[in-house]
């Protein structure tokens, strides 16, 4: 029995490795999305509660400064921080798309909700309450208020993957601006915080708090699946010694990729 | 463990209620920047309950569950899994043990094996990203997580499946005495 059950997990493993169609996967998907999704607002005043916790453990090392802001947030939790902080990432969802660059890429966008997250760092990807039936299809990017997020990696009739910017299969090709030096955007597995702006020009100095966005680019047949000009982070670390040898500068990703709640999926447009 | 088609049920209710609360809520939650996994743990406790054979079926199906649900390559987590829960019910089918210290500990050790296998089967199929040493940090968290969640769910799991228990020994209530005259 033992051994049949890992000649199975071999045989599953080598028929479904790096393969894009996954019909029965996804049907298993879509079928229990809807509890997923249940179970996921049944649960957010625990996790919010944990979280509450969390920020408690983290701030205990801050100055008096942070203190006073959490006695502000303790008043804000209990004024209602869950509608409050739901309507605040709508707000900058919202801001996001007035921006000239999602306008002038006619996307339309489609709201939302993360219901499930892979457990562990090795794969990073998030479960959202949309699907085909809204309009998303793979490969569209996805975004928070605060920047790119990743992009759709799997679509069900109810729910769809996302494939985080901190997964080690994504790359993003990306600029620095305003100095312009591009790359590829690369995560640096088991660090969420950190990502790795890679193979840029070494003849461009980029300095730390320089803003990287998405390139967009179109070259050669090949189009890059988003949009110009999308926020993706911020360089923290970017030494001349390292730039020189590495052709490399660490970003920091606007996108706060581990407490992801309410996403937009850009669907439809004009990539590149 | 007597397996009736009952107590089968239970188990794959428990397995279902475990992968749910994984993904829509430990592993959404985070402390010291790093969130739980309690599928080895759950996985340890069903194996140390059932026997080698009882953990290694839960372990690869609740991977395989977990896989589809999130529409990753099958067969990774369900190895790891099976791995893990034949190595906690052979523990059980070979030494004895009182107590909720070991079956917290066992899922602590066993939780970090789950984990460093994990890696081991990313690490071999290729991974395309450098690699932080916070994943060590990541690893050592969560099975110091799994230690204090393996308590409650191993007392979760043996109320659960006690009916199957063939050593669980029945709770005697001492009737009062009776006091003649009072």
């Amino acid at each position: 029995m033992l051994a049949l059950l890992i000649v199975g997990s071999f045989v599953l493993l080598s028929a479904t490795y790096g393969q894009g169609s996954r019909g029965f996967q996804r049907g298993v998907s879509s079928v229990f999305s809807p509890v997923q999704s249940a179970a996921d607002r049944a649960l957010k005043p625990a996790r919010d509660l944990v979280g509450w916790f969390d920020q408690t453990f983290d701030a205990r090392g801050e100055n008096s400064q942070l203190e006073s802001e959490l006695v502000i947030a303790r008043e804000q939790a209990v004024a209602g921080q869950e509608a409050m902080h739901e309507n605040a990432q709508l707000r900058k969802l919202l801001e996001l798309d007035r921006s000239p660059v999602l306008a002038a890429s006619a996307y339309d966008e489609v709201t939302g909700r993360v219901i499930a997250r892979s457990p562990t760092q090795w794969r990073s990807s998030v479960t959202i309450d949309v699907g085909d039936g809204d309009g998303v299809r793979v490969d569209d990017p996805v975004i928070s208020g605060d920047g790119l997020v990743g992009r759709i990696s799997s679509v069900g009739p109810g729910s769809s993957q996302v494939m985080l910017l901190t997964d080690h299969a994504s790359a993003i090709t990306a600029k620095v601006v305003p100095v312009g030096a591009q790359g590829v955007i690369k995560p640096e597995v088991g660090n969420p915080e950190d990502l790795i702006l890679d193979f840029i020009d070494s003849t461009t100095e980029v300095h730390r708090g320089q803003t990287v966005v998405t390139l967009g680019q179109r070259a050669q047949g090949l189009t890059s699946l988003f949009p110009p000009g999308l926020p993706l982070g911020e360089v923290t670390k970017a030494p001349i010694v390292e730039q020189e040898a590495n052709e490399q500068v660490d970003v920091r990703p606007f996108a706060d990729l581990r407490n992801l709640d309410l996403v937009q999926v850009l669907t439809g447009g004009s990539r590149g | 463990m007597i397996l009736t088609p009952k107590i089968v049920a239970r188990i794959a209710a428990i397995g279902f209620l475990g992968v749910l609360l994984q993904l829509s809520f430990f592993s959404r939650v985070e402390l010291f920047h790093v969130s739980p996994d309690v599928l080895p743990a759950l996985v340890v406790c069903l194996a140390l309950l059932g026997g080698s054979l009882t953990g290694a079926v839960a372990g690869f199906a609740l991977g395989l569950f977990i896989d589809c649900l999130l529409v990753e390559a099958l067969g990774i987590t369900s190895l790891v899994l099976l791995g893990t829960g034949y190595l906690a019910g052979l523990f059980r089918e070979r030494f004895e043990f009182h107590g909720l210290l070991v079956p917290a500990l066992l899922c602590m050790g066993l939780t970090l094996v789950a984990e460093l296998g994990f890696a081991a089967a990313q690490l071999l199929l290729g991974v395309d990203a450098p690699i932080s040493l916070l994943i060590v940090r990541d690893m050592l968290l969560k099975s110091v997580y799994a230690f204090f969640l393996g308590w409650p769910i191993y007392l979760l799991v043996r109320r659960v499946l006690r009916p199957a228990l063939v050593e669980e020994p029945k709770v005697q209530r001492r009737r009062q005495p009776t006091v003649l005259g009072a």
